[in-house]
């Protein structure tokens, strides 16, 4: 392999680390008018009045909007969002106003006078509170809301969907066990905290064509929407998505494109731009969703699992947004990745006076692992059994069916068992996981398993345009949005490789604009390299095709006999003969003046195979195309005098299927622990008692720190996934998944307690090694 | 951003500051002082600090001195804390100050602006607490020169007009043993949980808090009890416990139970440090 495997710089790097790199918010002119927002400072009341009178004074003021009737509600799923608060806000932080205006300053000032008077509700603080019988609603229309198929909310409750899994005989699971054991865990919703603010530009032209640039995983979600709710023909919607700074799932929800939107309809059309501020990115947009679980399993005294019984209550937050899907996410891997018969899970999406949730890195794996992997800890210890070996023992293989009964073979799954043999070699596990320091200090180490697919619409598909330059070069033109994952790179290494061209010789469109550029259904899911990559395949054979059709003219032979490579097209059989690309990709021109063959445009697609819908009862179904599966260890040192603790190191042993850029799949799963290890150990929202967030600046809301990170290790196993471009599964999210649990579980050994909740912080021990119940809200 | 409008100068003398401060008061334009700015950026953000005139000291000479001779060691309120860090001519100060929020914002921190800002942890004053330093203030009655526990309780006690030019420090306090340890909620960033600053002198230990309450602190009643050598070192920091000043904090940061966990922590490993072994748990 040529280019395969090797660590190429990412295309868009010398713009990245010398500032040159535009984003959505790097636009700036000065016709362009500026949107400023007016947040809930509750989590729950009714909006009495909006007095906008000292506002509208404000010079420069275009125009202010407050939520109405007449705006279509929005959603996922369910329809239940109202892009601008009517009658009552349900999260601190949910937009109950905007103000146009001509310079950013004066729509601050305007909003800043801007005077709502609002009156308190009761606040469901939890979505175990949310279960209660007589839970306040969240909404009580619930039953009104359009929805698509495959959601079943329950009306008069907060339930906005119910995702089962029945798999087995759980009578026959529990009686074949001899021991059971039953945990409780817990987490609050959280942010995702990525360095770019979100932000879009509207403008609707005289023609009625809408634009919007936004920094968006969804570019053509956007197009939808607005195309739906807005009655406008989707031809005429045009979204633009430059490079993204960072996204992890955040920027995969519709909602700020939305409001530019209405602020430029209200503003007679005007190119109009929202920017969210830190404040806002963090209370307004769309979280991290969070989890009350109950998990019960039971083994044999061999340790063997035959059942597991298993509760998760998702913090979908005020709207449901994408988190009946996440729900359904957590249903469908719901447990860790093993083989177990006798699988019965009730997987529920809640709703909550919390902010939102949408996708994060991982879609519920992380979350849902947390829970599971701390059982498999605790069932060992009960057990007397090492903890990766009651892992391996019970580890899927080919062979088995996955919670909602997808037969797994050689390709759609990844080796467990190699990536747990090689863990346990990086980890040094062997030495003991325990080893005392001194009287205060002991380092220990903690491990977990994981695996996930996706759960991406079934008819989710991606295309690729490549076209040539006269030199011979290509043009890579995909919907997937670069938002940080290297992907518009790799795709660049795929094509080189099938050209065998030089990387170089490839140049990679970085935008997105929905009306040029071929759809990749959302960048999420780490489905770029896969889908992405299989359409750029088909697109270079047809390219391909094209070249040898108009060479073998060229060469008087039959296209068959001819080999693309090196620049050149040639005989197989004697390489000597040919003709190079660029005399022929514009088409060929003979010596007397006659030409052939015209521009080569490769195009090609790729579509999900034989995805389907869950069955409602059973949860049976084909979610995604593969499992990728892994093994993840942290080293801590833990204090037992002052329950302080620092990571020294964190591993991941993934099944990536083929390597197909080194440095950048190490850094795709070094960042995602760093942010698994974040979020496990210092990242959480506090709410007081009003559902209000006590903790929305990066003061007081802190991401990992460069200086506190462990030492990362990062290996490969290579199982290929056959039907995916050579190989390689996409490992995007993969690295946090396991982080917080092999955390959870390796504190709990040095702490001598179980710690159930997040974020592990030195006070959460403090209080479980006082004895205090792992209190719920 | 800052929404509301605000007027800017950049007076080169004491003199022309103080002057301009009385004359922005009459006009009501609400004036104050400014040095790194970024408490008054922080807060200009959110509205909670809205002045309609600010008054750069940085042009002031005296406020940029960092002088050590043989007697003191002046240094100016406008100093930043990366200068102050890495001059590291007062190695207790360097420490404590090193510890305050990250490297980028103590570009621009500055002493003044800690010690006289509206966010109470001002922790750089605490090793000015400990070497009982002596403070210069200019205002309308003119430039005056005070032991810093005359006029700092919670705060800096400063009248309208008046701001922090300078402190002096005696130069034999800077080379005392001394310690500064911060514990935050987790790991090694954010606001404190508890900061402690000590020092060994003759007499005994002295100690200087923040985090703990929602102001800094030195207390005599506390060294006191930290000093009574006839007792173990639990039970003195038990009696400490109890002369506390309050409320002790309990916020998004840790609860007060917790910090009080902390505090005795914290003090048993200030003196194991100062100390040595004998207090080491």
């Amino acid at each position: 392999m040529n280019i395969i495997g090797k660590s190429i710089y990412r295309k868009e790097a010398l713009d990245k680390v010398s500032g040159k790199a535009k984003y959505t918010a790097d636009e700036q002119s000065t016709d362009m008018l500026h949107v400023k927002m007016v947040i809930s400072p509750y989590g729950h009341a009714k909006i009495e009045k909006i007095d906008t009178s000292e506002a509208q004074k404000v010079p420069g003021v275009r125009a202010i909007l407050t939520g109405s009737p007449e705006l279509p509600l929005i959603g996922e799923e369910i329809q239940d969002r109202p892009p601008i608060a009517v009658g009552k806000v349900r999260y601190y932080g949910e937009p109950v106003a905007l103000v146009v205006a001509d310079h950013p300053v004066l729509a601050k000032r305007a909003a800043d006078l801007i005077k709502v008077a609002y009156k308190p509700l009761p606040v469901v603080n939890s979505p175990s509170e949310a279960l209660k019988s007589d839970a306040p609603l969240v909404h009580e229309k619930l039953d009104t809301y359009q929805r698509t198929q495959g959601v079943y909310p329950e009306p008069n409750t907060n339930i906005a969907n119910r995702t089962k899994i029945r798999k087995g005989n759980m009578e026959k699971g529990w009686l074949e066990s001899d021991l059971i054991v039953e945990e409780n865990f817990s987490f609050s919703p959280s942010d995702h905290a990525a360095m770019e603010t979100r932000c879009a530009i509207a403008e609707i032209h005289r023609d009625g064509y809408v634009h919007i640039t936004s920094s968006s995983q969804a570019p053509f979600m956007i197009k939808k929407w607005i195309s739906r709710y807005f009655n406008i023909d989707l031809g005429k919607i045009v979204v633009n998505t430059p490079l993204v700074g960072g996204a992890y799932g955040g920027k995969a929800s519709v909602q700020w494109e939305i409001l530019a939107f209405l602020a430029s309809k209200a503003t007679g059309g005007r190119r109009v731009k929202l920017i969210y501020s830190r404040e806002e990115d963090i209370l307004t947009a769309p979280c991290h969703i969070g989890l009350d679980a109950r998990v019960k399993l039971g083994c044999t005294r061999d340790g063997l699992l035959k059942a597991a019984e298993i509760v998760y209550l998702f913090d979908g937050g005020a709207y449901s947004d994408k988190s009946t899907d996440i729900s359904r996410a957590g249903a469908v891997d719901c447990t860790g990745p093993y083989h177990i018969e006798n699988v019965w899970c009730d997987s529920l999406c809640m709703y909550t006076n919390h902010p939102y949730a949408t996708a994060f890195r991982g879609f519920s794996h992380c979350e849902v692992l947390f829970a599971f992997e701390r059982t498999m800890d605790i069932l060992a210890e009960k057990l007397g059994m090492d903890p990766l070996e009651l892992r391996l023992k019970n580890a899927i293989l080919p062979g088995h069916k996955t919670p909602t009964q997808v037969l797994l073979n050689n390709s759609n799954l990844g080796n467990l068992p190699k990536c747990i043999h090689r863990l346990k070699e990086l980890i040094n596990w062997d030495e003991g996981s325990i080893v005392e320091i001194d009287e205060r200090k002991v380092r220990v180490k903690g491990v977990s398993c994981i695996w996930k697919t996706s759960t991406i619409d079934p008819d989710a598909s991606s295309g690729v345009i490549l076209t040539f330059n006269r030199d011979g070069s290509i043009n890579l033109i995909s919907g997937v949005v670069e938002i940080g994952t290297g992907t518009k790179t790799i795709l660049a290494q795929i094509l080189a490789e099938r050209m065998k061209m030089n990387i170089d010789q490839i140049h990679v469109q970085m935008k997105v604009n929905t009306q040029t550029t071929p759809e990749h259904w959302k960048t999420v899911a780490s489905r770029g390299t896969f889908m992405a990559g299989r359409a750029v395949l088909a697109a270079a054979d047809d390219a391909i095709r094209q070249l040898k059709e108009i060479a073998s003219c060229v060469l008087r032979c039959s296209a068959e006999d001819l080999e693309v490579g090196f620049g050149r097209i040639f005989l197989r059989d004697d390489p000597k003969v040919g003709i190079d690309i660029k005399d022929v990709a514009y088409g060929y021109q003979y010596p007397n003046g006659n030409a052939i063959g015209g521009q080569v445009i490769g195009r090609g697609n790729y579509i999900l195979r034989h995805m389907t819908h869950l069955d409602p009862d059973t949860g049976a179904g084909q979610p995604g195309p593969e499992w990728t599966v892994g093994a993840q260890g942290v080293e801590i040192e833990f204090d037992k005098k002052d329950f302080t603790y620092r990571v020294i190191k964190a591993i991941s042993v993934i099944d990536i299927g083929k390597v197909l850029n080194e440095k950048a799949a190490k850094g795709q799963v070094m960042g995602a622990m760093s942010m698994g290890l974040s979020f496990a150990g210092r990242e959480t929202f506090i709410f007081d008692r009003y559902g209000r967030i006590q903790n929305s600046q990066l003061r007081t809301y802190r991401p990992i720190h460069y200086g506190e990170n462990p030492e990362y290790i990062v290996d490969f196993v290579e199982t290929p996934q056959l039907d995916a471009p050579y190989g390689a599964r996409g490992i995007g999210e993969h690295g946090i998944l396991g982080m917080p649990a092999a955390l959870a579980n390796s504190l709990s050994v040095a702490a001598g307690v179980q710690l159930n909740q997040l974020p592990l912080v030195p006070e959460f021990i403090w209080r479980r090694k006082k004895g205090a119940q792992n209190d719920f809200v | 951003m800052i929404s509301f409008d605000f007027e800017y100068y950049k007076p080169s003398t004491i003199n022309e500051a103080v002057q301009l401060f009385y004359t922005l008061q009459i006009q009501k334009k609400r004036p104050i002082y400014f040095s790194g700015g970024t408490e008054i950026i922080t807060l200009g953000r959110l509205n909670l600090v809205t002045p309609e005139a600010v008054i750069d000291i940085h042009d002031i000479p005296e406020c940029k001195v960092l002088q050590l001779d043989e007697y003191h060691l002046v240094m100016g309120a406008a100093l930043t804390l990366t200068e102050i860090e890495k001059a590291n001519v007062f190695p207790l100060l360097s420490k404590t100050a090193s510890e305050v929020a990250d490297h980028t914002a103590r570009n621009k921190i500055t002493l003044g602006g800690n010690i006289c800002g509206k966010i109470f942890y001002r922790e750089a004053v605490l090793p000015f607490l400990l070497t009982n330093s002596q403070v210069v203030i200019a205002g309308p009655s003119g430039i005056k020169r005070v032991p810093i526990q005359d006029v700092f309780y919670k705060q800096l006690r400063l009248q309208t007009g008046e701001f922090l030019v300078q402190i002096v420090t005696n130069q034999n306090d800077l080379s005392v043993p001394s310690v500064s340890i911060k514990k935050r909620r987790q790991w090694g960033t954010g606001y404190p949980l508890v900061t402690i600053a000590a020092m060994k002198t003759k007499e005994g230990i002295r100690a200087a808090f923040s985090g703990l309450c929602p102001f800094p602190f030195r207390s005599k009643q506390i060294e006191d009890d930290l000093n009574q050598t006839q007792l173990p070192l639990e039970a003195r920091i038990e009696h400490a416990i109890h002369h506390l000043p309050t409320p002790i904090l309990n916020d998004t940061e840790g609860s007060s139970e917790y910090r009080i966990f902390v505090f005795k922590n914290t003090l048993q490993e200030i003196f194991t440090a100062l100390e040595g072994e004998e207090h080491a748990q």
